[in-house]
């Protein structure tokens, strides 16, 4: 009971926070001082008091969108190990499901987008259906890299001790933590994949898609794009970090830590790097594809024990 | 312990990648810069795995290796690079997407051949024969995939970085003098290759290998 | 007590401090007195180790790293003799006209030249596989700049290609030693001795065949393309054409037989390790036939001298291949046409050389009327391209000869149709080249130079030996080249 009461907490309460510290990260590298660490749970709350206001051009699918991608994340947060290797629901190929519960999130997010009829969500909607079609394999080979050496297809026993399996899986670990930040990278559109701050069509993909909703439904938006980082880094958090399978006290506290760091790590990277030509970005979601492969065939020629 | 020599290989085979992919010139020069460094660093890890050999030769091996593959080849490269007035792009014959692609194709190809050999495994790791397959395949496709000379010299240093490679997997066998005589041909090849493509550029102002092309039939 | 092991070292000593001391020497004239000395020097040295290892056995020096058999011996004497004559020559040719040597580039010569006798000879002399392969590297890094002696596009473009191609070759040989190598681990316990080319002799049946015979594979190809063996010849047209003539003779003479020596070496070895089924003689064969078979076919349509020379380079070293590839008596035969086609090439290159500084220029449509223009020169060209080609009574006739024999007693089909068809073309090809150039009319009157003693030494010692030897085998000759063979054979 009590290990459901951490999970439901960290899924539902941290999310925002790893907004900010991505926030602060940026702004510290700036030289500012930055928004305090808690101001994406003042802006939630400020989204969720306005007035909403739907074109006549839209069905009930724009009205949906947001709903289902919120759905979709939270349904898939319920699988993933936060700070514990089993999560409150867990069954043998769970690992597939996460991964088919944000690409529906991702359908419908792009449907609402068509479904406003304008063209400038369409070029949105177009893009992050190419960039979603090459993160998927680096995504899968990632996690293949995890699961095959355990044997299993469940978040349960295949993110139970890592540590335990980096015997065998040990030089493709790092690789599948790179290509997994990778796909983070292009899953939440973070630079170097997409500007998340910008305003300009031709470096929108994620932003332009989301223009039209306004009031609660932006703040499902925003929150539904913060669980999907959020599960995107506890999944990178499990695979690197030494969090006993049992979780418990300590098990939460070194994932937070984790967390955490991972949100820096995000930062730096984004202020670090500068956003990649759109026609860049292809080559690094295959490049990253291929480092998983290369780790996956390391695992292979060794042979799995 | 026993996985870190394994990460270094698989370093160097992302960096055989990326070499392929690059469009950018100080790019390839740099990745297999790394490469050396990365390369330098396999005796040493093999020494704390298994204390066999003497650790003074290892160091020297790991610094000279270093120093060579790492600081002082790259270092002639760029020299090279900025006298011969060139354009800094790689211009290849085969498209860099098709080069990725064919890289990869050999990676796999050269995972098969170390199954097919199956050589007397020295130590824990397994991945010397096939990074050293790799690495000698892929610096070929450098070699005859590109047409500037600079990147006929990258295709050549990995090629060696592949035997050196499978060198060290046999590190009981190879005496030291050899080791070092592979290190000092890499140096001097280099060199006078250096040397030769600087008089190419001053006869004849560019670096185009495909434009040699005087002496036919 | 003056040991015959000791001319091991002296025989690698005295190129190498001949070419330091070239660096310190201070007028063309002097370099050139002391290549001739140093060069005749090593070969006296060559000649007498040879003399010792053929009289009582072979010599070893410096723990068993450099070792002289039969085989080492007799292509020492090559080297020797090759050299010698080439250094004479070099002396006359180049203080001629656009070819004259000023300070710098004499200096940087006989370095160079010394390094290349010197590395050439540690590859003879080394047991110890490693230091045979640096030998070999060293080859092509000392003679890419004297390919380039006289800076011109063409010659560039021909260094860069045999740089490059050369380059990676050796790359290819070291991986197949290191397989080589590595196929020794478990017959050889202690792990430096799996590099010394008289371990593996002694343990080859107890050698693991995989790597061994990928490795003899990736060494095939690696030296192979050092040889010049289609289809890694590309190089050599181009080097040897735009080479000046004294460094395309010891490159065509001596440079593509020690390669091929390397690959020798490991034929017993890879013969004892698989069974004597002839796995390795095969491949060199398939690869002597097709290296005929490619040269021929350049040979038809050449216009350069320089270029057909060094296409019937390579048909020659594919003959050479054909003959080991059969064994028995076509390693005799092989070893025999090594010193033959050396001998006549080298007359060759001379010739053509010559021709080339007088008459200004390579092509064979200009260089017409030799005999009355040039006579030495010309009835040497005339003489060495029918000796290439086989015209009896040359030494090249008689060992061909005994290849044929020896693909007839194999009742190797592939092989001889091969040999025929090949030699057949490059007869018809080289022969009216031959006769155009030696007769016709000359484009000016009054080009025939002043011939110095030396000179008409150097063309003609060769062609009588080679007349000699197509009509009589002397009995020491026949002995040497039969123990030379006898290191082949992979019985023990």
């Amino acid at each position: 009971m009590t290990a459901l009461m951490l999970h439901l907490a960290l899924l539902l309460a941290m999310p925002p926070l790893l907004l900010g510290i991505i926030t602060r990260t940026k702004a510290w590298f700036a030289g500012r001082k930055g928004p305090p660490l808690w101001q994406p749970y003042l802006d939630l709350w400020k989204l969720l008091h306005k007035g909403a206001v739907y074109s006549r051009t839209t069905t009930w699918i724009f009205r949906a969108g947001p709903i289902v991608t919120l759905a979709a994340v939270l349904t898939a947060g319920l699988l993933t190990p936060l700070g514990a290797a089993a999560a409150p629901f867990g069954f043998s190929g769970d690992v597939i499901l996460f991964a088919y519960l944000l690409a529906l999130g991702r359908f419908f997010t792009m449907a609402a987008a068509l479904d406003t009829g304008s063209s400038f969500e369409g070029m949105g909607a177009s893009r992050e259906a190419a960039f979603s079609a090459l993160a998927e394999p680096a995504l899968f080979l990632a996690l293949a890299i995890v699961c095959i050496p355990a044997g299993s297809v469940s978040f349960a026993e295949a993110w139970a001790s890592p540590w335990q399996t980096w015997g065998p899986a040990h030089p493709a670990l790092p690789a599948a933590a790179v290509t997994l930040f990778a796909v983070l990278l292009a899953e939440n559109s973070r630079i170097p994949v997409d500007d998340p701050t910008t305003h300009l069509e031709l470096t929108m993909i994620h932003e332009v898609m989301v223009l039209d909703h306004g009031g609660p439904d932006f703040a499902f938006v925003l929150y539904g794009s913060a669980i999907k980082l959020f599960l995107f880094a506890s999944l990178l958090v499990h695979m690197v970090f030494p969090i006993p399978p049992a979780g418990g006290a300590l098990g939460a506290t070194v994932f937070v830590a984790g967390a955490a760091a991972v949100a820096v790590l995000v930062g730096i990277v984004e202020s670090v790097t500068a956003r990649i030509r759109l026609l860049r970005v292809p080559q690094l979601l295959v490049g990253a594809s291929v480092i998983a492969a290369l780790g996956l065939a390391v695992i292979l020629y060794r042979g799995i024990p | 312990m026993t996985g870190y020599a394994d990460l270094l290989l698989l370093a160097v085979l992302v960096l055989d990648l990326y070499v392929v992919y690059t469009s950018r010139l100080a790019g390839c020069v740099r990745a297999s810069a790394l490469q050396g460094a990365a390369l330098a660093l396999l005796p040493v890890v093999h020494y704390l795995e298994s204390p066999s050999a003497d650790l003074v030769h290892v160091l020297v091996m790991a610094a000279s290796a270093l120093a060579l593959k790492a600081i002082v080849i790259p270092h002639l490269l760029m020299r090279a690079l900025r006298d011969a007035n060139v354009r800094r792009d790689v211009e290849p014959f085969v498209s860099l997407h098709l080069s990725v692609l064919l890289a990869g194709v050999l990676i796999g190809l050269s995972f098969w051949l170390a199954t097919v050999l199956a050589l007397p495994a020295s130590g824990h790791t397994h991945l010397f024969v096939p990074t050293a397959f790799a690495t000698f395949l892929i610096g070929f496709l450098v070699l005859v995939s590109r047409r500037k000379a600079i990147t006929q010299v990258i295709g050549y240093l990995l090629i060696e970085n592949g035997a050196y490679v499978f060198g060290q997997s046999l590190a009981a066998q190879m005496p030291f003098v050899v080791e070092l005589g592979l290190l000092l041909d890499l140096l001097v090849g280099v060199i006078v290759m250096g040397i030769v493509i600087l008089q190419i550029n001053r006869e004849f102002d560019h670096m185009d290998v495909d434009q040699l092309n005087l002496l036919k039939g | 007590m003056f040991q015959p092991a000791m001319l091991l070292i002296v025989v690698l000593a005295l190129p190498a401090a001949g070419a330091v001391l070239c660096l310190l020497l201070r007028s063309t004239r002097a370099v050139l007195a002391l290549l001739t000395t140093g060069v005749l020097a090593a070969g006296l040295a060559a000649a007498g180790l040879a003399a010792a290892v053929f009289g009582s056995g072979p010599l070893r020096a410096i723990g068993g790293w450099l070792f002289v058999d039969a085989l080492s011996a007799y292509h020492l004497v090559l080297l020797a003799l090759v050299f010698s004559l080439s250094t004479v020559f070099a002396g006359g040719y180049f203080r001629h006209g656009t070819h004259a040597l000023e300070l710098r580039t004499a200096r940087r010569f006989g370095a160079l030249w010394f390094g290349s006798l010197a590395a050439m000879t540690l590859v003879l002399v080394s047991n110890h596989l490693g230091l045979m392969w640096v030998g070999i590297e060293s080859t092509t890094l000392v003679t890419t700049f004297l390919i380039g002696l006289h800076r011109s596009r063409e010659s560039l473009e021909a260094t860069w290609k045999y740089l490059v191609i050369c380059s990676v070759g050796i790359a290819i040989a070291f991986m197949g030693m290191l397989l080589v190598g590595a196929s020794a681990t478990r017959a050889l316990p202690v792990p430096s001795d799996a590099m010394l080319w008289t371990r593996l002799r002694e343990v080859a049946p107890r050698l693991d065949s995989a790597p061994l015979k990928i490795g003899f594979l990736f060494l095939l190809v690696g030296y192979g393309t050092k040889v010049g063996l289609a289809p890694m010849h590309t190089w050599l047209p181009d080097a040897h054409s735009q080479a000046p003539a004294p460094v395309s003779a010891i490159f065509s003479g001596v440079m593509l037989n020690t390669a091929l020596y390397c690959i020798i070496r490991y034929i017993p070895v890879v013969e004892a390790a698989t069974g004597g089924t002839g796995w390795s003689l095969r491949l060199l064969a398939l690869f002597g036939v097709v290296s005929m078979v490619v040269a021929a076919a350049f040979i038809l349509f050449q216009r350069d001298a320089k270029r057909m020379l060094a296409y019937c380079s390579v048909e020659h070293l594919g003959i050479i291949a054909v003959g080991l590839g059969l064994g028995g008596l076509g390693t005799f035969a092989a070893l025999f046409h090594a010193a033959n086609h050396s001998l006549a090439k080298t007359t060759g290159f001379f010739c053509a050389g010559r021709l080339g500084q007088i008459y200004g220029t390579h092509e064979m449509r200009s260089l017409r009327g030799t005999l009355r223009a040039a006579p030495l020169w010309g009835v040497g060209l005339l003489l060495g391209l029918l000796a290439l080609i086989g015209v009896v009574p040359s030494g090249t006739f008689a060992s061909e000869l005994l290849t044929v024999k020896a693909a007839v007693d194999k009742r190797s089909v592939v092989v001889l149709v091969g040999f025929l068809v090949a030699a057949g073309a490059v007869f018809i090809g080289m022969f009216g080249h031959a006769m155009a150039m030696a007769w016709g009319k000359p484009p000016r009157e009054g080009m025939a130079e002043e011939t110095s003693f030396l000179e008409r030494a150097v063309v003609m010692l060769p062609l009588a030996l080679l007349a000699i030897l197509g009509l009589w085998m002397p009995q020491p000759l026949r002995d040497i080249l039969q123990q030379a063979a006898a290191v082949v054979r992979p019985e023990p």
